[in-house]
């Protein structure tokens, strides 16, 4: 054996020739093409699910989120009768509209006590209307415009679309049996921004539009809720102020509508129907 | 906003002066391992007879080497993928280079004409939790004879 030989180690064996930030460039292309693929999946799912979710399990998504509503509903009024027959005599008409059968649950009404006028419907076809809503009304028509707008809605499944994305982890849920509590869905349901788009604002209006005329026979009055809240003008915001709010209409959109009574010749007069009195109080009964 | 700002001047902070540091560490490692090159590291066998030594004597180095921010976020994203964790690899690599070379250098101070038989020990300080700090201790022990 020969004498001991220093011999100098030049390369490196333990660590990998790879710059850091190329190794890192690379990962985040892999975290974030895969969390695309994920993004992009969930969507198509949510929306492949919003037209072929079962009524039974729309039902108990519908319910889970209703119950979770921050906002008290009026006991047993006879002015959800009232609206019930109103709603069921829109929905014969339907099929005189030629706007296609609907395929939603079987209506819940609901009176929000609530003084700002509005409308809304949630899965499970729970329509609600305001307390505010009921006074503001002069005339059946413009009621019935409001309520078909909201079957235009729930026609087109808009409630469970504006779930997007949470309506697959909603779905998922209550196929498991995690729907069954009530507590669980809604926290999933917040996570989402519950925003109709304004292309279903615009399809909804023109169902609500079509529902009305076959319903009076003439669109007289029927806008005059809308006209009377109209959105103030705020020029080149409008269009950025529009996408985020739905119920009180820009006058852009009472305009297109107006435009669209011309173009279809359907017929803006004709008697307007009298809302029943003391609509906007308890039972019908005078304020006090 | 100011989260993300706050987050890239973190990784900012962690890239430059980290690799700077980690530059310099090398290079100091490299010049040390040229100049103890003359005392042979050996290791032997049970069944092997060991070199005939007047004295022996334990010597211990041991360092302590902390991750920076961009390693610790190199790893956390390269622990949703899997796969080599390049960014560890250099810093258990300087670990164990610099343990060796403070106990060679120990053993060359006493006069040691080799030292043999050299065991490593790691040891993970913290890092257990996020938002800790995070380093790793490296261990080399050997018998310095003469």
């Amino acid at each position: 054996m020969g004498p001991y030989v220093p011999k100098e180690m030049t390369e490196e064996v333990n660590i990998t020739p790879i710059h850091p930030l190329m190794n890192l460039a690379h990962l985040f292309a892999t975290v974030a093409v895969t969390g695309l693929l994920i993004y992009g999946g969930l969507g198509i799912a949510a929306s492949q699910l919003a037209t072929r979710i079962g009524p039974k399990t729309e039902e108990k998504i519908g319910a889970a989120i209703t119950a979770s509503l921050p906002v008290k509903t009026v006991e047993s009024d006879s002015r959800v009768a009232y609206l019930e027959d109103l709603l069921s005599e829109l929905q014969r008409s339907v099929e005189t509209a030629k706007l296609g059968k609907a395929e939603y649950p079987p209506l819940k009404v609901r009176i929000l006590e609530m003084d700002a006028e509005n409308a809304m419907v949630s899965a499970g076809s729970y329509l609600m209307v305001t307390e505010g809503l009921l006074a503001a009304v002069t005339s059946e028509n413009e009621l019935a415009f409001v309520l078909a707008h909201e079957l235009g809605h729930l026609h087109h499944r808009d409630p469970l679309r504006a779930m997007g994305r949470s309506l697959v982890f909603v779905a998922l849920g209550s196929l498991l049996g995690i729907g069954q509590s009530t507590s669980a869905l809604p926290s999933v349901v917040n996570l989402a921004e519950l925003s109709y788009s304004r292309q279903q604002e615009t399809t909804a209006d023109d169902y609500a539009q079509a529902l009305i005329v076959a319903h009076y026979g003439h669109g007289a009055r029927s806008l005059g809720f809308f006209e009377r809240n109209r959105e103030p003008d705020i020029g080149a915001l409008n269009k950025l102020v529009e996408w985020q709010q739905t119920h009180p209409m820009s006058s852009d959109r009472i305009e297109r509508l107006k435009n669209r009574f011309q173009q279809k010749n359907w017929p803006t007069t004709g008697a307007a129907t009298p809302l029943p009195e003391n609509i906007g109080c308890a039972n019908f009964t005078s304020c006090n | 906003m100011i989260e993300l700002i706050t987050f890239l001047i973190l990784i900012g902070v962690g890239y430059f002066v980290g690799q700077h540091f980690e530059s310099q560490h090398y290079a100091s490692i490299k010049a040390r391992e040229k100049q103890t090159l003359h005392i042979p590291l050996m290791t032997f066998g049970a069944k092997q007879t060991l070199p005939h030594a007047h004295e022996a004597q334990m010597f211990v180095g041991s360092v302590v080497v902390a991750n920076d921010y961009f390693k610790t976020f190199s790893a956390s994203l390269r622990n949703l993928v899997g796969g080599r964790m390049v960014v560890y690899e250099s810093l258990i690599d300087r670990g164990r280079r610099e343990a060796v070379l403070r106990m060679k250098e120990e053993a060359i101070a006493w006069g040691a004409s080799q030292v043999i038989n050299i065991r490593f020990e790691t040891a993970n300080i913290a890092g257990q939790q996020a938002n800790q700090a995070s380093c790793v201790e490296v261990m080399a022990y050997g018998t310095g004879i003469r």
